[in-house]
C-alpha cells in the first residue's frame, strides 16, 4: 500500500486561481517526497488538502490508506503536520503545547509525559520547555512545531517549508532528523520546499510543481540525468581571445549566456569531453585561466521544464493574481 | 483507546488550554469582572429609588432585581467572549492545529464551550459575592437557587454557541460586534430596569415575546421564591440550545470547507 496516493486533485479558490490544477502522485511508505516549487506554485494548498484542512474542488486522494474527504478522522489520526506558519499560542509554554497536542490525540498521563520529554530533548528544547512560546526564536518555534507533529508517532508526516527562515545549522539539524525518521522509524515524509539543495539532499523522490501542476517527477538523479548535461565555463587568460574561445567551444555544445569575461557551453556528451576541450584550446594557443565544470542541478531541471529559473521565480515576477 | 474516551480527552485538553490562557492573562480576566460590576453599581446603586415607585412589587428589592439581570448578562457574555478567542485562533492559525489533530472535530465546540462555562462560573461566583456584600435578599429555597444558577450557566451555552457559529463562519476578529450586538439588543429589549408590568407601548410588546424576558423573569422568580415562567425559561434554553447548536455545528462544517 502506498502512503499517499493522489489522483487528479484540483483546488480552485472562489475569487482566486486554480491553486492546484490536477496533480497525480504516489508516495511509497517510508519514502521522503520532496514537493519543490516557487512561491505561489500551490504547495501549501496541496498540503492543506492532504491534511484534511481544505476540501478539494475535484479529484481524490488517500493518505495512509484513508480517503481525505470521506475518512477525515482516520486520516487525521495517522498524520502529523508542521504547516508553513507554525501555529503556536504565545501564552503557553512548550510543555503546555505538548500537553494540549497530546490530549487532542487522546494521549494522557505518564505515556504522554515520557513521549513529550523525549521529543523535547530530541529537538533541543528541554531547557526552554517551561518558557512561554512568545519568547521563542523562529527556529525554536519550528522545532517545537516539529516535536508536536511527531507526538503521536504518525505514519505520515507533512512538513510545509520546514526550513524556511532557519539558519544553516538548524537547517542541517532538521535535515538529519527528517532523514532519521524515514530511515529508522519508517515514517513517510511529504515535504515542500523552495530550496533545490533541500530537495536534492533529503528527498528520495522529487515532484516539481509550477502553477498548480507537476511539471516533472523522479529521483533527484533521474531528473538531473534527464536534463542530462553538465556545463563548462572557461575564462581565457587573455580577455581579448574571448571570441576565439567561444568559437573553439562550439563543437562541444551549445553556448550559454554568461558574464563578459568567460564563455560557457552546455556539453553535448558526458563529462569526458573536458580533456578534448582543453586539447582543442591548447592547439589554438588559447591559455585557460580558469575552468569550471558544473553538474546539472534541479534548477536546470526547473529551467528546462518551465523556461524560468526557480530562484527568484514565483508569484511576484509572474502574471498571476497576487497573494494576500 | 475508545472513540469516546479519545473525544473526551480532546475536549478536556481544549478546555484546559482555553481556561489557562484566560486565567494567566489579566487583560482578559479583569474586564470580565469589571464589566458586570460596573453594571451592577450603576443600576442597583443609581436606580434603587425605583423600590418605592408604585407597581414595583419585587419582594427582595431592587438590588436583587438587578443582580439577576447582571447574572444572566455576564454569563451570556462570558459565552460570547469565547467567540473572540476562537476568532483569534483562526486569525493566527492556531485553529488549524486543533482541526488537524482532533479526529472528531465536535470536540472543538465542546472544548471551547466548556471553557466558556468555566469562565462564566468564575464570574458568577465573583458577582454573587459582591452582590451578597451589597445586600441582596435571597428568598428562594436552596433548590430554587441551584436552579437559578443552572439557568444562568446554561444561558452561557447559548452565548457560546451563537458566537462560535459566527467565529467559524467569518474566522476574523473584525466580526466580534456581530457576536455581541444581537445579544445586546435582546437583553435591552427585555425587562432590565423595571418589571415587565411597568413596561408600556412597543417595548412591552417586544418584551412579551423576547426569550430573554422568560430567562430574567424566571430567574427573578426563583430568587424570590415565587412562581414565574420557570418552565418557559428552561424551554428557551432547550430550544435555543438546539437551534444555536445546529448554527455552530454548521459553522464548523463551513469552516472545514474554506
Ligand atoms: N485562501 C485563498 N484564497 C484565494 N487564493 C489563495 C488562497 N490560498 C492560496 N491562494 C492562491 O493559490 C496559489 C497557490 O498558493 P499556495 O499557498 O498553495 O502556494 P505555495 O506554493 O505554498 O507558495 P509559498 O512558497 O509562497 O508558500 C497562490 O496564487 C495563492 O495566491
Ligand atoms: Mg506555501
Amino acid at each position: 500500500m502506498s502512503a499517499i496516493e493522489v489522483r487528479g486533485l484540483v483546488r480552485e479558490f472562489k475569487k482566486g486561481p486554480r491553486a492546484v490544477d490536477g496533480i497525480d502522485l504516489t508516495v511509497a511508505e517510508g519514502e521522503i517526497y520532496g514537493f519543490l516549487g516557487p512561491n505561489g506554485a500551490g504547495k501549501s494548498t496541496a498540503v492543506l488538502m492532504l491534511t484534511t484542512l481544505l476540501p478539494p474542488t475535484s479529484g481524490t486522494a488517500t493518505v495512509a490508506g484513508f480517503d481525505i474527504v470521506k475518512q477525515g478522522p482516520q486520516v487525521r489520526a495517522s498524520i502529523g503536520a508542521a504547516l508553513q506558519e507554525a501555529a503556536l499560542d504565545r501564552f503557553l509554554t512548550g510543555r503546555e503545547h505538548i500537553k494540549l497536542q497530546g490530549s487532542l490525540h487522546g494521549m494522557k498521563g505518564a505515556d504522554l509525559k515520557q513521549r513529550g520529554n523525549d521529543l523535547l530533548e530530541r529537538v533541543g528544547l528541554t531547557d526552554a520547555a517551561d518558557r512561554k512560546v512568545g519568547g521563542y526564536s523562529g527556529g525554536m518555534k519550528r522545532r517545537l512545531d516539529l516535536a508536536l507533529a511527531l507526538l503521536h508517532s504518525p505514519r505520515v508526516l507533512f512538513l510545509d517549508e520546514p526550513t524556511t527562515g532557519l539558519d544553516p545549522q538548524s537547517r542541517s539539524a532538521l535535515w538529519d532528523e527528517v532523514a532519521r525518521l524515514s530511515r529508522e522509524d519508517g515514517v513517510t515524509v511529504f515535504l515542500t520546499t523552495q530550496y533545490l539543495e533541500e530537495a536534492d539532499a533529503l528527498a528520495n523522490r522529487v515532484g516539481i510543481i509550477d502553477h498548480g501542476t507537476i511539471v516533472v517527477e523522479g529521483t533527484p538523479d533521474e531528473l538531473k540525468a534527464e536534463v542530462g548535461r553538465s556545463s563548462v565555463e572557461i575564462e581565457p587568460h587573455d580577455a581579448a581571445r574571448l571570441a576565439d574561445l567561444e568559437r573553439a567551444l562550439t563543437p562541444f555544445g551549445e553556448p550559454m549566456v554568461t558574464r563578459g569575461t568567460s564563455a560557457s557551453i552546455r556539453l553535448n556528451e558526458g563529462v569526458g569531453d573536458v580533456t578534448a576541450i582543453v586539447r582543442a584550446l591548447d592547439a589554438q594557443g588559447i591559455v585557460v585561466h580558469q575552468l569550471r565544470l558544473r553538474e546539472p542541478t534541479l534548477d536546470d531541471v526547473f529551467l528546462e521544464k518551465t523556461g524560468r529559473s526557480l530562484e527568484g521565480s514565483g508569484d511576484n515576477d509572474e502574471d498571476e493574481t497576487p497573494s494576500a | 483507546m475508545t472513540g469516546f474516551s479519545h473525544w473526551l480527552t480532546a475536549v478536556k485538553g481544549i478546555t484546559w488550554r482555553q481556561s489557562s490562557s484566560f486565567f494567566k492573562n489579566p487583560a482578559l480576566v479583569l474586564p470580565s469582572l469589571l464589566f458586570p460590576m460596573l453594571f451592577f453599581a450603576a443600576f442597583a446603586g443609581g436606580l434603587s429609588d425605583l423600590n418605592r415607585i408604585p407597581g414595583f412589587d419585587y419582594e427582595p428589592g431592587y438590588t436583587t432585581f438587578q443582580y439577576v439581570f447582571v447574572l444572566f448578562q455576564s454569563s451570556m457574555f462570558g459565552g460570547i467572549f469565547i467567540g473572540f478567542a476562537v476568532a483569534r485562533d483562526f486569525e493566527n492559525g492556531f485553529a488549524r492545529r486543533l482541526m488537524i489533530a482532533t479526529p472528531r472535530r465536535s470536540a472543538i465546540i465542546c472544548g471551547y464551550g466548556l471553557a466558556a462555562l468555566v469562565r462564566s462560573a468564575f464570574t458568577i461566583v465573583f458577582v454573587t459575592i459582591v452582590a451578597l456584600v451589597a445586600g441582596i435578599n435571597v428568598l428562594g429555597s436552596p433548590g430554587q437557587i441551584v436552579l437559578l444558577f443552572l439557568l444562568a450557566l446554561t444561558s452561557n451555552i447559548l452565548g457560546s454557541l451563537w458566537a462560535l457559529g459566527i467565529a467559524f463562519r467569518f474566522q476574523t476578529l473584525s466580526v466580534t460586534p456581530l457576536m455581541q450586538i444581537p445579544f445586546f439588543i435582546l437583553l435591552f429589549l427585555a425587562p432590565v430596569y423595571v418589571p415587565i408590568q411597568l413596561l408600556r407601548g412597543w417595548i412591552r410588546h417586544v418584551a412579551d415575546v423576547n426569550p430573554v424576558t422568560f430567562l430574567l423573569e424566571g430567574g427573578r422568580a426563583l430568587m424570590a421564591g415565587t412562581t414565574g415562567p420557570i418552565v418557559t425559561a428552561w424551554l428557551v434554553i432547550l430550544i435555543g440550545g438546539i437551534v444555536l447548536g445546529i448554527w455552530s455545528l454548521t459553522g464548523l462544517r463551513a469552516a472545514e470547507k474554506r
